[in-house]
């Protein structure tokens, strides 16, 4: 509407002008305003389309090939153990797993399929746990994580916030939920160590979790969620509860427990002694140990390679069967005779 | 009367009264689904002009009553050519574009959030930071649209006005109908399957987190949808590529930021995520794939079924316009 008034104004500005020597009040000329600013019009000739195609292949086939081999060098071993680590004698396994009395203890051996290199990643794995339900990320608050005078903040906690009357530090279900089995390695019967430092991001250490803000009258309920922490420790040394507060993206999930430095060849028996504190059992969850190398690409992740390579197979194709159709039906560009109204009289 | 009228291609009334005026353009607009359009230079045209859809007034020798009943004023008749045939051209070109556009980005948008939906035991969390969520419709994805809605050309004036029966596009509903619509919504559909999915199997069983993952898929869907609107626009100038570059880089600067802010759940997520090779390979390969129907079926189109624009746009290309000065039908044409 703009223009057709900028139009109908100029115009209206020019028709004065035949009369006897009037200012004439066209409004000034300006590319921007007579919308005619120089602009490069591309369009989609055969040549663009193909070569875009082709293009396209050739760059994705190589980084599809190149991801796949990085994948394929990934070491992994994934150990299920929620399972197995519950004697065969009990049948309620909610029970089982909330009773405090009960030792957890758990013995579990894993085989090294190939050579690998450290460091290596322990991670551990839950299955069908919805860390991202709304409720449940809501349920925390961040100005108490970071900040020592601000211990009372409680407010987006429920049902975790106080508790006699005192605020819980840290408040919150995820807080509560932490995961809290525990893992310790042999490696063909020498002792593993397992380095639990820098798990977490610095910029969470630093910047999210206070130094000085310490763990007050958690776990004291009668439901336990997790994880109970040592009172003595700063939040900001808590890693283990650092890496747990990073809500994951999915249900099927990873975190990382530490990261183990030494060098374990082919045919190497590890011997896994964990306890199996966490309850899963209540919701069909699954637990799973993660021994894992990485690569530039991360850990095992088939899908970028093969995701790459149909891509650019696709635009191969795509590029194959454009080419076929323009030598099939050619047509030259800017051919007045293809406007319709021409077509039309010329067919008849 | 209605149907004589409308087999013949002029009809010329004389003696008329203005309420008759004004029934005459009634005729054809109560009876037919047609835009009506009235042009008169006197106060005796005003009910005529008032009736029809469009109204023209000629500000000039009888006054201007005319000119205060109508949407359009202009100082002669003769400019009622550049009038309908340009900027009535461009403008429906750019409204029915525009229109669709807007539906299918926030389409694409609001479906990438609802995929994640299912993944979230059906709790409504949002896959995309709120802030980013916020800033979407009014930061992300508004400014180009805008630009690109005043700016963009499908042809130029000359052309325009060489080949009078180009109007016709707009006669015929070329640019906004319900196909288009639906082919729309569907490449809105594939888009957001392709935002949300990649990343979805990429990151399966791994440590990523909720913030990091959202920053991914706003990073993508933003992209995603001013490249397509990159495929679309005919007409690139400085203006042009100033917005549509500028706003992608402003998304990235925002999320940044956004992440910067301690008190958000997530802080330092875009920094972490964007460290890793992986982060940019999804980028790259969920730009692409997304794409490629769009680029496939415009190549496609644009060449075997084109359409007169398509054809007016390589003759102004590929041609000297030198042969196409004289129109086809003598007109005077506006210099």
């Amino acid at each position: 509407m703009n223009s057709g008034d900028a139009a109908g104004s100029s115009s209206g500005g020019s028709g004065d002008a035949g009369a006897p020597r009037r200012a004439s009040r066209k409004p000034k000329y300006s590319k921007f305003t007579q919308q005619e600013l120089p602009a490069c019009k591309p369009i989609l000739t055969p040549k663009w389309v193909i070569s875009v195609f082709l293009l396209v292949g050739v760059i994705f086939v190589p980084i599809g090939v190149a991801s796949l081999l990085a994948s394929n060098k990934v070491v992994e071993i994934v150990d299920r153990y929620d399972d197995a680590c519950v004697p065969s004698n009990v049948t309620n396994k909610l029970a089982y797993i909330q009773n405090s009395t009960i030792s957890k203890t758990c013995r579990r051996t894993l085989k090294v399929p190939k050579d690998m290199k450290q460091p290596i990643f322990v991670y551990y794995q839950l299955n069908n746990f919805y860390q991202n339900h709304r409720r449940y990320v809501k349920s925390r608050n961040d100005q108490q994580l970071r900040d020592a005078s601000k211990a009372n903040e409680t407010t987006l906690c429920d049902p975790e916030k106080t508790r006699d009357g005192m605020a819980i530090v840290p408040c919150g279900l995820i807080a509560w939920s932490t995961f809290n089995d525990t893992y310790t390695f042999q490696h063909n019967t020498n002792n593993l160590s397992i380095d639990k430092t820098d798990i977490s991001w610095k910029s969470d250490r630093d910047h999210k979790f206070g130094s000085d803000v310490f763990p007050k009258n958690f776990q004291k309920g009668p439901l336990i969620g997790g994880k109970t922490l040592n009172e003595s420790i700063p939040l900001s040394e808590q890693e283990d509860l650092i890496v747990w507060m990073r809500t994951a993206a999915l249900p099927t999930f990873r975190k990382l427990y530490g990261r183990i430095y030494v060098d374990l060849k082919e045919n190497d028996t590890i011997t896994v002694t964990l306890d199996n504190n966490y309850n899963t059992y209540s919701f069909d969850g699954k637990k799973s140990l993660v021994l894992s190398t990485s690569t530039w690409l991360g850990g095992k992740n088939d899908f970028l390679g093969l995701a790459y390579l149909t891509v650019g197979g696709l635009c191969f194709f795509l590029a194959f069967a454009f080419t076929l159709l323009y030598l099939i039906k050619p047509r030259k560009l800017g051919d007045n005779n293809y406007l319709s109204w021409n077509r039309n009289s010329a067919g008849h | 009367l209605f149907k004589v009228a409308t087999e013949c291609s002029v009809v010329l009334c004389c003696r008329v009264a203005p309420l008759q005026k004004a029934g005459i353009v009634a005729l054809i607009k109560n009876r037919t689904d047609d835009m009506t359009l009235a042009i008169g230079d006197g106060a005796n045209d005003v009910s005529m002009i008032q009736m029809a859809d469009v109204g023209v007034g000629i500000n000039g020798q009888e006054g201007g009553q005319a000119v205060m009943a109508s949407d359009f004023s202009m100082g002669q008749f003769r400019f009622l050519v550049p009038l309908l045939l340009v900027h009535g051209h461009w403008n429906y070109q750019r409204m029915g574009y525009m229109i669709l556009y807007n539906f299918y980005k926030n389409a694409t948008f609001v479906l990438v959030l609802f995929w994640y939906v299912l993944y979230t035991s059906f709790t409504l969390t949002t896959a995309i930071t709120e802030w980013s969520s916020l800033l979407y419709t009014v930061l992300y994805t508004s400014l180009p649209t805008i630009v690109v809605g005043i700016l963009d050309k499908d042809l130029s004036k000359s052309t325009l006005l060489a080949y009078p029966k180009l109007y016709g596009s707009g006669q015929r509903n070329e640019k906004y109908n319900l196909n288009l619509f639906v082919l729309n919504m569907l490449e809105a559909l594939w888009q957001s399957l392709v935002v949300f999915y990649i990343p979805y199997f990429a990151y399966r069983q791994s440590t990523i987190g909720m913030s990091s993952l959202g920053d991914l898929w706003a990073l993508a869907s933003v992209i995603v949808v001013n490249m397509q609107l990159a495929m679309d626009i005919i007409r690139w100038n400085w203006i042009i590529h100033v917005f549509v570059w500028g706003t992608i880089a402003a998304t990235v600067i925002c999320l940044f930021v956004i992440d910067s802010i301690w008190v958000l759940p997530g802080y330092g997520a875009i920094y972490h995520i964007m460290g890793q090779g992986l982060f940019w390979l999804l980028l790259l390969i969920i730009v692409v794939t997304a794409m490629v129907p769009h680029f496939a079926i415009k190549a496609f189109s644009e060449h075997f079924v084109p359409s007169d624009i398509q054809i007016g746009r390589e003759i102004e290309k590929f041609e000297a316009l030198n042969q196409v000065n004289h129109s086809e039908i003598p007109m005077r044409t506006f210099s």
